[in-house]
């Protein structure tokens, strides 16, 4: 084996470094603080305390509930888009509708969710009026349910279509070929093959709604869930340090079961070695059932949304409907509205920047180069897969409070890229692993050093997925109030975390402005990472 | 100028791929690795190149011990089986990648003359992936052959190719060897392959040379049982199959 350069060596110690300080420190003061008690003493006292405490027990039988049932109801709904996608000749355009129209809840912060179901379902809801009644209350357990379906729709959609593409229709017709009945077909050529998907799916949307801080923040109500029990035991009127480590403890654990479950649903996935386009056959039954079905989903969750971009162009909805520009125009002439927005820019360019840099960085090391010791990389993408925002950020309040990164955008920045490095990092792992293994061996035949032929060859042939990597970073950062709302200051507020400032003024026309704002800039961000993709994409072969 | 290896040994994780393996390589021949998939042919050549290290034996050029000279500093270069062109360059800027980093490489003339050898004028603005196989091999050989390398090594030059694209790369690949006089040392399992463009073979089984010599040897005198049953019976069946299809007033 040849041993590793130096440069690589410098790398791998900066990774390294990073790590230790930002994502494995803090976790290990947070779990040592859950144990330490009022005397100073180590003990379990903290945990009894909490475990009788029947308002967390029961929050936490809410969050079971409540998180489970979406589960269920988004791994059906996604499953029944991805298939419409994949295995329907459902009219083309509403597949790419449904394709794109998916992704919108990714662009809006969960928080703004709560209030556009407020003002679809609520009192004086869009739907209410149209229904003349009340459909159901939406405080509590049904607000929830429907605000983390649609937040959950997106991921669980993206992993069921993603599964569905490496398998092999051609396996549908030759079952129909060999005789099998339509049930018998559905199950061994679509269910089976999917099934370490549709598992995943289910557990990705129990862990992501129990661990979202946003839409319980808005429509709870007085149904309390475990978010919101850490946040009133953070930033109540008395913070109570011990129990707030507790509850990050029991939230973090879901999401590390949670995340062994996704592990081991992985060998139920199929493998097809090859396989071709194959020719959707024709049914008419199938494809109007799916494509009703698909136009529902997607009609049902875009009129949620509607609300958010009527209502800051009206004067007092739903009252009186005249539009105007004064809402936007008042936005825009805040001090304050406008330094929050910034503040969010900035936090989203440095997250992403950064984020992109190490999580390249990282993937580099890992996939090409032999440094030894490269595989902890996987680990600590594993576990920054399984902490909740909340956990993290709650371990930075505890672990950097009296330092000087306190109240900082850095500290902001730094929980967002250990939070959300796990995507960034697969992609660019699975883009250099596909590369031909050959190019720094090339390089430095042809007079590289290895950091040239990384600057000259490796990147120019993966700026397609930094640049997919970018935007991702940029999003989350953007819409993320879980990860951040233990760590902003004053003068660090992002735009996620002032909505839920503003939901007490009730300010709601401001809350829907930065929100459409949110949305404008994601929407811009992502596009232009597209134009630049298809640019670069000549390159491909 | 001359390529000599002694008593190379190598054992990845205590598996022995390559046993004892002494041999001489005069200057300007062209010899070639023959051997089935992992008889440790492959791991020879990364040996020669550089790339694997050796605790065991020694390879020597010119009179210098080059055992633990960096692959970089050897003045050797490689054209993997496939390629490993960079898909982002268009096949001149493959060409001439190299240019930048080394001085004492080739000149603009050369340059020229290499893109004319190799027949690339037309497909210089021709981005990798528009290259057919056959002129993909032709442009790896041209990047390497910039750099002015002192020992040429191919990695099965041939298996990517296709019928009479695979015969005129393998005339290109003889006349380069005499044109500039560089010794070559090719990485191949086809015995016909081996026998018809090299000068010598080395014929490798189970990481033992089974046997060293010019193709006229290994076809009159194999030296055991492995070369007469995997190297000729092959050929033999081969020879048969052409004259049944020509017809026996043929042969």
């Amino acid at each position: 084996m040849r041993n590793a350069k130096p440069e690589i060596r410098i790398i791998f110690i900066i990774i390294l470094l990073l790590f230790f300080a930002f994502l494995f420190i803090p976790l290990i003061v947070l779990f040592l603080r859950s144990f330490m008690m009022e005397d100073g003493g180590i003990g379990l006292s903290n945990y009894i305390a909490s475990l009788t405490n029947d308002a967390l027990i029961h929050a936490i039988g809410n969050s079971f509930k409540v998180s489970g049932v979406t589960a269920i109801i988004t791994t059906t709904l996604a499953f029944a888009l991805a298939y419409a996608v994949n295995c329907t000749k459902i009219y083309q355009p509403l597949k790419g509708a449904v394709k794109i129209g998916i992704l919108i809840p990714m662009l809006i912060p969960t928080i703004t969710y709560g209030f556009a179901i407020m003002y679809t379902f609520g009192n004086q809801g869009l739907l209410t009026k149209l229904f003349g009644r009340n459909l159901f209350e939406i405080y509590g357990f049904n607000g929830l349910l429907i605000g983390y379906v649609i937040y959950t729709l997106p991921a669980a959609f993206l992993l069921i279509h993603n599964s569905f593409k490496y398998i092999d229709k051609k396996f549908i017709i030759v079952s129909k070929l060999m005789g099998d009945r339509t049930l018998r077909s559905f199950w061994n050529t679509v269910t089976r093959p999917l099934l370490g998907a549709l598992g995943g799916a289910f557990v990705l949307s129990f862990i992501l709604s129990f661990t979202d801080f946003g839409i319980p923040a808005s429509l709870g109500g007085t149904y309390d869930v475990v978010a919101t029990q850490l946040y009133q035991a953070m930033l109540g009127s008395i913070p109570d340090f011990s129990e707030g480590a507790v509850i990050a403890v029991l939230m973090l654990f879901p999401a590390v079961i949670g995340i062994f479950l996704l592990n081991y649903l992985e060998r139920f996935n199929f493998h097809y070695d090859k396989f071709s386009e194959t020719e959707i056959t024709s049914s008419k039954f199938r494809d109007s059932f799916y494509g009703v079905i698909s136009a529902i989903i997607l009609l049902g969750m875009l009129s949620i949304f509607a609300v958010m971009f009527i209502t800051p162009f009206v004067t007092a909805f739903p009252y009186d409907l005249s539009f105007t520009w004064e809402h936007i125009a008042g936005v825009f002439q805040s001090n304050d509205l406008v330094s929050v927005y910034k503040n969010s820019l900035i936090v989203a360019v440095l997250t992403a920047v950064l984020g992109t840099v190490i999580a390249y960085g990282s993937a580099l090391l890992n996939a090409r180069t032999k440094v030894k010791g490269r595989q902890t990389v996987d680990v600590f993408s594993m576990i920054t897969n399984t902490v909740p925002g909340m956990v993290l950020g709650l371990s930075y309040l505890l672990l950097f409070n009296g330092s000087s990164l306190k109240g900082t955008f850095l500290i902001i920045v730094l929980c967002n890229i250990m939070h959300y490095f796990t995507t960034p990092y697969l992609m660019a792992k699975n883009a250099l692993t596909k590369m031909n293994p050959g190019w720094e061996t090339s390089g430095e035949l042809l007079g590289d050093s290895w950091v040239k032929t990384v600057y000259r060859v490796i990147l120019p042939n993966s700026i397609s997925t930094v640049l997919e990597m970018f935007s991702y970073y940029f999003m989350n950062a953007m819409v993320t109030i879980s990860g951040v709302i233990f760590l902003v200051s004053a003068q660090t507020t992002v735009v996620a975390s002032k909505i839920n400032e503003l939901q007490h003024f009730a300010q709601f026309n401001e809350i829907f402005v930065l929100s459409v704002l949110i949305f404008l800039t994601n929407l811009l961000v992502r596009s232009v990472c597209e134009v630049l993709q298809k640019k670069v994409e000549i390159y491909k072969k | 100028m001359l390529l000599e290896l002694q008593n190379i040994s190598k054992q990845f994780d205590q598996k022995v791929v390559l046993e004892n393996i002494n041999l001489t390589i005069n200057s300007g021949e062209i010899v070639s690795l023959l051997g089935p998939s992992g008889s440790g042919k492959t791991t020879l050549l990364n040996i020669i190149l550089g790339l694997t290290k050796i605790e065991q034996g020694k390879v020597i050029f010119n009179d210098e011990d080059v055992s633990h000279v960096a692959m970089k500093n050897r003045g050797f270069n490689i054209v993997f089986q496939d390629y490993a062109l960079f898909p982002h360059l268009n096949a001149y800027e493959n060409i001439v990648y190299g240019l930048r980093n080394k001085k004492e490489g080739a000149s603009a003339e050369d340059v020229r003359e290499y893109i004319d050898f190799l027949e690339l004028k037309p497909h210089l603005k021709k981005r990798i992936g528009e290259l057919s196989g056959g002129q993909k091999q032709r442009v790896a050989l041209a990047r390497t052959l910039v750099t002015k390398p002192k020992l040429l090594l191919l990695d099965e030059p041939l298996s990517a190719l296709d019928g009479v694209i695979k015969e005129s790369i393998k005339e290109r690949i003889k006349s380069i060897a005499k044109e500039f006089n560089l010794t070559t040392i090719i990485v191949t399992h086809d015995p016909e392959e081996a026998l018809t463009i090299s000068d010598k073979i080395l014929i490798i089984n189970q990481g033992n040379i089974s046997q060293f010599g010019t193709p006229f040897e290994i076809i009159n005198q194999p030296k055991n049982d492995f070369v007469k049953e995997f190297i000729l019976r092959q050929l033999q069946i081969k020879r048969q199959n052409i004259f049944h299809l020509f017809g026996e007033k043929y042969a």
